[in-house]
């Protein structure tokens, strides 16, 4: 409990090291996957990396920029916008074969014809979100999107249970499930209890970091 | 019971092992080593030509023939770790 308490007297030095540090993790993510995309240029590594391009964007935006823009709103849209983004690349890089014959005309994925309906999804969430002035379309979509990916990466590893990251990638899932689900509850029911909020962090940072270890892994 | 379908990924190396095998090989040699469809090869071959992992070279009968690009090499050289990764992150 005085773990909770230091953290709670220095919220706004927390946040800003939660948002280094998973801007970083998403930096590294996106780095040490690059030779592999170069060699090999695998759709599912271009969607991967991207997921955490958008990732890296999204909290860079939400816990560092905030600080430098006079305007409070500009902020917390870009990060709406980048982390609807992220998710949709995220559960595209594991179903990425079905679109294939469309996509593969088009040299960069960040403006192919499937990631413009992502973006204007993206969008469309954003502005409904402004509206309701509550976040509840980012939940739902989060919530649905990790749903949908600890199912396919449960089938993922059933598929291969003799290699080793498919059940972390499996666990990454499920957390951030648990993570989208608690930060929903905190908005709608607790208030945005700093407790429950910390709870998100560290549940956030193991996903992440869970990522990292398997990149850093498996790029050796 | 039947073989297993063959991953893109590994499509995509046994085409490029061929090719590093015999060098300037023929397409006809080519899309019998491959072991696909007339079609599939032709769409893979102009993938793999657009994406510059291999080229087409004309001999002096005035043939067409395929050989590995430096990407293509690259790409035999680390594929264990590109499959690898591939199959862990379920891509």
């Amino acid at each position: 409990m005085e773990i909770y308490s230091t953290i709670l007297q220095n919220k706004e030095m927390i946040k800003i090291l939660y948002g280094i540090l998973i801007s970083l993790i998403c930096t590294v993510i996106v780095f040490k996957s690059h030779r592999l995309f170069n060699l090999s240029l695998h759709n599912g590594i271009r969607y991967f990396r991207n997921a955490f391009f958008f990732y890296g964007l999204a909290f860079f935006t939400r816990y560092i920029l905030v600080h430098f823009l006079n305007d409070s709103n500009l902020p917390v849209i870009l990060f709406e916008f980048f982390i609807i983004s992220a998710g949709f690349f995220l559960i595209h890089s594991l179903i990425w074969k079905r679109t294939y014959p469309i996509e593969r005309k088009y040299l960069s994925s960040l403006l192919s014809p499937i990631t413009l309906i992502f973006y204007a999804i993206a969008l469309t969430l954003v502005v409904l979100d402004l509206t309701w002035k509550f976040y509840l379309s980012m939940f739902a979509s989060q919530i649905l999107i990790f749903f949908l990916a600890s199912i396919i990466s449960y089938k993922n590893y059933l598929r291969r249970p003799s290699k080793p990251f498919p059940k972390f990638y499996l666990l990454a899932m499920i957390l951030s499930l648990l993570a989208w689900i608690l930060n929903a509850m905190a908005a709608s029911i607790f208030s945005w209890n700093s407790g429950v909020i910390i709870d998100v962090y560290i549940l956030n940072i193991t996903v992440f970091l869970l990522f990292l270890f398997g990149v850093i892994k498996l790029t050796k | 019971m039947g073989k297993k379908k063959r991953e893109r990924l590994e499509v995509i190396r046994d085409v490029l092992k061929a090719i590093q095998t015999k060098k300037n090989i023929k397409p006809t040699r080519l899309l019998y080593a491959s072991n696909l469809s007339p079609q599939m090869f032709k769409d893979y071959i102009n993938e793999l030509v657009e994406k510059k992992f291999m080229q087409i070279d004309i001999d002096k009968k005035e043939k067409k023939t395929f050989s590995l690009t430096k990407k293509g090499y690259d790409f035999l050289q680390e594929y264990k770790t590109i499959e690898n990764f591939v199959e862990n992150f379920g891509l």
